[in-house]
């Protein structure tokens, strides 16, 4: 998976041109944020909170060993097993072992980034394992063997339609697009089947809680419920930097994740897994294990991009993004699209293989804004491009353009030379205040530019009819 | 060097002692916690049903049990209902209750037309309930049937999260599995259109009793 700048502007291109999927990201992110914006309403004192947290999450980043420690010390009195992997290479190879251990070949899944991270589900399947997305929009996404556009909802870009063939191809019944009643029922139907004889059950962790050794997941539909619950055994992927040190301080997270996810006061089901089933218990799983990923996030700490393992995707920022609101997810080519995603891409997944995602943004700042925990994504997005330039990762082109365009800059009587002759060079194209370039020359791809105007506002200043106006 | 070592060291070298800000207070004064409850599960498509005691609440699980044509219901054995003689009072139905009856218990949640339980505690900002596993406590009971029924008592509602949390009982272990259950199960996955009863149940039916 990569997006180079070539890459990324060209499926970006695509997705604008795609009217249908440009409605999909104006209604469903636009739902979004607005549901967002009325359930923080309805929170007493919801900035203090927000500062509360992020005080909570940069503490807990600056003593992470002592906090993972703390939980695998607690998760294992609690009989789960703790595994740690540095990388993908690692936890797959983990995970692929309790698979064979225990001979599954049926795997059912509730939406995990962490899996989608180290790419599980091929390697599972290389070895003769099938696994199951089961949240529906994962499972849609899955038939249709693509990728998943947006952290919660990943079916963002298919319509009822696509999932009407989709699920009605896998249940061999032709099913009706317009009644989403019997289309989710089936569904259900199929999904039923498939947790009933899994082998084995795997999630992420919306977190880990150190107090207790516990996972928590959080879903609406139930599947993460399921997937604890009726296999006899249980693997969750968790990243290292999703631990929160007690109960209280879960409390706002959860509290949190969802007003910034969905706009829901909680989510439907907030699932807590301490361990496998206690002597007494009526059911439930045999076995828990629990795989801690490291895949980078460690080399992050202490370093100005540490910042970024604050975050509890969300996704709030996706919605609010004006670059993801127009590209959509997959022109990241990544598990984490958006801005989150255009900073901790290429950070945890290799920066050579995705050189423009520090460029996807307008630097808007509505991500820091909209952020439960105030992540500074601008900042970064600027540290990565200043890495680039020292790194001299940028084409050499770009490079001495950038430098040509300083030098004016910094200089007066250059910069109103090369004024004047842009003024006279935009003649033949300037109309209606307009720049109609050949679209080869256009850096602004469909629209156009402002043209210069016929007076600069050092002139207009010095002429003094600014002060009249 | 282990994977374990090798991570822990590389953070080890780089921590610090940066004092954790203490318990978030909660901002939440409701006048009437039975009422926002609620308010807030109906919001979310669940259902309330208020009854003065407890008799008068499983009257009302029997006009539920009614209203679904439940055949086939596994309960919880637990409080209120383990004193409740259920298979007496509603001979039409089978009942499976739970480390009681005989038969495969998943089986049977499987084929269950209503699950029956209680709940640890309720939370009224959200309308959640709180659940736990343990002896006499299924988790499939209240996952696997399309409808679930849970006897609240009003004592039990906290105002919110952390109430909720604060008030854990430290020296108790975690159960091996909670929930928080705030509505039935749905899913907007489809152009962010709501449906219900995707994997858990379709109806969730809280009878909130004095």
């Amino acid at each position: 998976m990569t997006a180079t700048l070539s890459e990324f502007r060209q499926r970006a291109k695509t997705a604008i041109e795609d009217v249908r999927l440009q409605g999909a990201l104006d209604g469903g992110t636009g739902k979004l944020w607005e549901m967002r914006r009325l359930t923080f309403e309805e929170l007493p004192n919801s900035d203090a909170l927000r500062d509360h947290f992020k005080a909570i999450r940069s503490a807990t980043l600056r003593n992470l060993v002592e906090h993972l420690e703390t939980f695998e010390k607690n998760a294992t009195a609690a009989g789960a097993n703790v595994h740690w992997a540095r990388d993908g290479t690692d936890a797959r190879e983990i995970v692929i072992s309790i698979a064979q251990e225990h001979g599954v070949k049926l795997v059912t899944k509730s939406k995990s980034m962490a899996t989608e991270e180290i790419h599980l589900n091929e390697a599972l399947a290389e070895v003769g394992v099938e696994a199951i997305e089961t949240d529906l929009g994962e499972y849609i996404v899955q038939l249709a063997e693509e990728t998943p556009s947006h952290i919660i909802a990943p079916a963002i870009h298919k319509t009822r339609h696509e999932a009407a063939e989709l699920l009605g191809r896998e249940s061999g019944r032709s099913l009706s697009p317009d009644d989403l009643t019997t289309l989710t029922g089936e569904a259900r139907k199929l999904l039923r089947k498939r947790f009933l004889t899994a082998g084995m059950g795997i999630s992420g962790g919306n977190m880990i809680v150190a107090e207790t050794g516990s996972v928590v997941l959080v879903t609406n539909e139930g599947n993460a419920r399921m997937v604890t619950s009726v296999p006899p055994v249980h693997i969750a992927v968790v990243g290292i930097e999703k631990i929160i040190p007690t109960w209280d301080a879960a409390a706002i997270w959860l509290s949190l994740l969802a007003r910034s996810a969905s706009g829901q006061p909680l989510s439907i089901y907030t699932s807590v897994i301490t361990g496998p089933s206690r002597a007494g218990d009526p059911d439930g799983t045999g076995e828990v294990h629990i795989v801690l990923l490291d895949n980078g996030r460690s080399e992050l700490v202490g370093t100005k991009y540490e910042e970024v393992l604050q975050c509890i995707r969300c996704g709030a920022c996706l919605n609010v993004c004006p670059v993801y609101r127009e590209a959509g997810g997959h022109s990241y080519d990544s598990p984490y699209p958006g801005p989150i995603g255009a900073v901790v891409t290429p950070l945890l997944l290799g920066r050579e293989n995705y050189e423009a995602l520090p460029h996807a943004s307008s630097l808007c700042g509505a991500c820091k804004e909209v952020c439960p925990v105030r992540i500074d994504l601008p900042r970064m997005l600027l540290e990565l491009r200043a890495d680039q330039v020292a790194e001299r990762t940028i084409p050499w082109k770009e490079r001495k353009a950038e430098e040509a365009g300083a030098f004016v800059f910094k200089h007066e009587k250059l910069m109103r030379f090369m004024t004047n002759a842009a003024r006279l060079a935009q003649r033949p194209f300037s109309r209606d205040g307009k720049l109609h370039l050949p679209q080869r020359l256009n850096p602004a791809l469909e629209r156009q530019l402002p043209a210069l105007a016929k007076r600069s506002f050092r002139e207009m200043w010095k002429s003094g009819e600014l002060e009249e106006k | 060097m282990s994977a374990r070592e090798e991570i822990l060291e590389r953070l080890r070298r780089k921590a610090s002692n940066v004092e954790m800000p203490g318990a978030w207070q909660s901002q939440r004064n409701f006048p009437d916690l039975a009422e926002r409850f609620t308010a807030s599960l109906t919001a979310v498509r669940g259902e309330v049903r208020r009854a003065e005691n407890l008799e008068a609440a499983l009257v009302e699980v029997g006009t539920i049990l009614e209203e679904v044509s439940a055949k086939t219901v596994v309960a919880n054995n637990e409080s209120p209902l383990s004193d409740v003689a259920l298979a007496e009072r509603w001979p039409e139905c089978a009942w499976h209750i739970v480390g009681q009856s005989s038969g495969d218990l998943r089986e049977f949640c499987a084929g269950a037309d209503v699950g029956l339980s209680g709940v640890e505690a309720a939370l009224a900002e959200t309308g959640s309930l709180v659940v736990h596993s343990g002896v006499g406590k299924s988790r499939l009971a209240t996952l696997l049937p399309p409808v679930h029924i849970a006897l609240v008592p009003v004592s039990c509602l906290a105002p919110d999260i952390f109430t909720w949390t604060a008030s854990r009982n430290q020296e108790a272990p975690m159960p091996s599995n909670l929930n928080l259950i705030s509505g039935p199960s749905k899913s907007a996955d489809i152009e962010f259109t709501l449906t219900l009863g995707v994997h858990g149940p379709k109806r969730l039916v809280a009878v909130l009793y004095e």
